[in-house]
């Protein structure tokens, strides 16, 4: 147990982040990262060098699982370190509606591209993208590029509805 | 040659060295790719920066504890949420293909890159890194310039040292007081400003200085590798700084407001994520440090801050644009920073709490 408290020290925080970038809220990218760690417990026993990699590309599917509806689950309390003090009610509702719009153009999106796009934006090298996607590194451009097209087109259509 | 396809002009912009060299000499001739490439580059920076919304940090402790609930009370069931897609074709051979092609891009496509000047390190926002005194102490032992260089600025104005994988040269003015925010505007050459309002308990400036803009070039040797050759130029500043003391004690700091010119980064050969992954497979870089930066995104327009343990961390906006506002854990001290969208980095600290912090960076906004 004490080699998987150390492998899940070292990766919470990044997957937490990489869930979060996908899903949103903080509570929902922290319930994202535990079931991918208990998966991972039970998959990788004893032996989590190999795991950094499967952890990530977990956390990025079902995140997105998660965004689309396809998995339902009950919110449970989580905590997070907040300062006492909130931005203002502005703000806080603009950035809300950057993220949301963002949340809604990822559903929108064919599963691929939101997932090379929250891959490489999320830290991945296109070597990594190439292994999770099961494609060739040289078309990783490619995905890449018509999925930030694809996110540009449908960010505009969103502002403009 | 034909046209340069879509996938690797973005390539280009991400693994430059990934890139054979023919498609930079097709570039360099060819206005269509040109055009091509800034369109490209301009929906991958919308991207980025739909990505890069600044995060809380959750607490590592609290949720292995409740993973630890989790696996007591279900220790042999599977989660079912938790789905990864089958893999079209075996991830080995799909591995070993990426290595050669990856091999082979940095060989052919070395030689012309080493010629070409890549901005790399162009930061508009900043984001939030967790980082323990450990961590700090095991990054300045891994540098080898944990006698202030790097982490606490310069010890002499300009001097060069060497390091495990290359060599360090700075240059720079020393910081020179200035007798009014004018004088320290004209000297740094833009245009600071500062709270038009002072939080109770904090007095009138006290000093002003300005810190003439640093030059840092870091030159990678035989020792790093495929970065053998490349060098990386940083220049940042110069900085405007105030700082204020207390009405009760003027002598006792209570505010500083800064305002830096950001920090860029220019390199001859390498890419920065070739630098990045370089750096941070090295032995010495803390696993969970490392693990935070590579997550972190397009470093090439992110400053990381660090936060130390037991802080807190709120994402904010100042004058429309994102930052960070950090508190200690007792909310007795606090700092705001952000990156105004006009290449200045401001930062405003205090023996404050956070909402007099943000109330004065609101002022700068």
């Amino acid at each position: 147990m004490a080699g998987f408290e150390a492998f899940f020290r070292a990766h919470y925080r990044p997957i937490v982040r990489l869930a979060q970038s996908v899903v949103g809220d903080s509570q929902r990218a922290q319930d994202v990262a535990q079931d991918v760690f208990l998966a991972a417990y039970r998959r990788f026993p004893g032996g989590y060098e190999q795991a950094g990699g499967w952890v990530r590309v977990a956390a990025v599917h079902t995140a997105l699982n998660v965004l689309r509806g396809e998995r339902r689950r009950d919110r449970r309390h989580v905590l997070v370190q907040v300062v006492g003090t909130l931005p203002s009610a502005e703000e806080t509702v603009i950035e809300r509606e950057r993220s949301a719009e963002l949340r809604r153009v990822l559903r929108r999106l064919p599963r691929r591209s939101a997932a090379v796009l929250v891959m490489r934006h999320g830290g991945m090298s296109y070597l990594e993208i190439a292994d999770a996607l099961g494609v060739k590194v040289g078309n990783v451009g490619t995905l890449l590029r018509r999925a930030e097209s694809a996110l540009r087109k449908e960010m505009d259509r969103e502002t403009r509805s | 040659m034909r046209h340069v396809p879509d996938g690797v002009l973005r390539r280009l912009d991400d693994e430059p060295l990934a890139v054979p060299d023919r498609v930079s000499d097709h570039l360099a001739g060819c206005g269509l790719c040109r055009a091509r490439r800034a369109e490209i580059a301009q929906d991958t920076e919308r991207a980025a920066q739909l990505f890069a919304a600044p995060q809380l940090v959750p607490d590592v402790d609290h949720a292995w504890t409740r993973l630890q609930r989790e696996l007591d009370r279900r220790p042999e069931t599977a989660s079912a949420a938790v789905v990864v897609p089958r893999r079209a074709r075996l991830p080995r051979v799909s591995l070993r293909a990426g290595l050669a092609i990856g091999a082979i891009g940095v060989l052919i496509g070395g030689t012309a890159a080493a010629a070409t000047l890549t901005t790399v390190f162009s930061p508009t926002h900043v984001v939030p890194v967790s980082v323990s005194q450990s961590e700090l102490r095991a990054i300045a032992a891994f540098t080898a310039l944990g006698d202030g260089h790097g982490l606490g600025g310069f010890a002499t104005p300009q001097g060069s040292s060497t390091f495990r994988f290359g060599s360090l040269n700075w240059s720079s003015g020393s910081p020179r007081p200035a007798s009014s925010l004018a004088q320290a505007n004209a000297q740094a050459g833009f245009a600071a400003s500062l709270p038009a309002h002072r939080p109770a308990g904090v007095g009138p400036v006290q000093q002003f200085m300005v810190q003439p803009r640093v030059h840092v070039t870091v030159t990678f040797n035989s020792s790093a590798a495929s970065l053998a050759g490349s060098s990386v130029a940083i220049d940042a500043g110069p900085a405007v700084v105030a700082q204020y003391g207390a009405t009760s004690d003027p002598a006792a700091p209570a505010l500083t407001v800064a305002t830096i010119r950001v920090p860029k980064a220019r390199s001859t050969g390498a890419s920065l994520s070739q630098i990045e992954s370089f750096l941070l497979a090295q032995p010495g870089i803390p696993p969970q440090l490392a693990e935070e930066i590579r997550f972190l995104g397009n470093l090439r327009t992110i400053l990381p801050v660090p936060v130390p343990p037991g802080a807190s961390v709120h994402s904010i906006r100042v004058g429309g644009w994102p930052g960070i506002l950090l508190a200690d854990s007792s909310n007795a001290a606090a700092g705001a920073v952000w990156e105004d969208g006009r290449g200045l980095l401001h930062l405003v600290v205090g023996l404050l709490d956070s909402q007099d912090v943000l109330n004065v960076a609101k002022q700068l906004g």
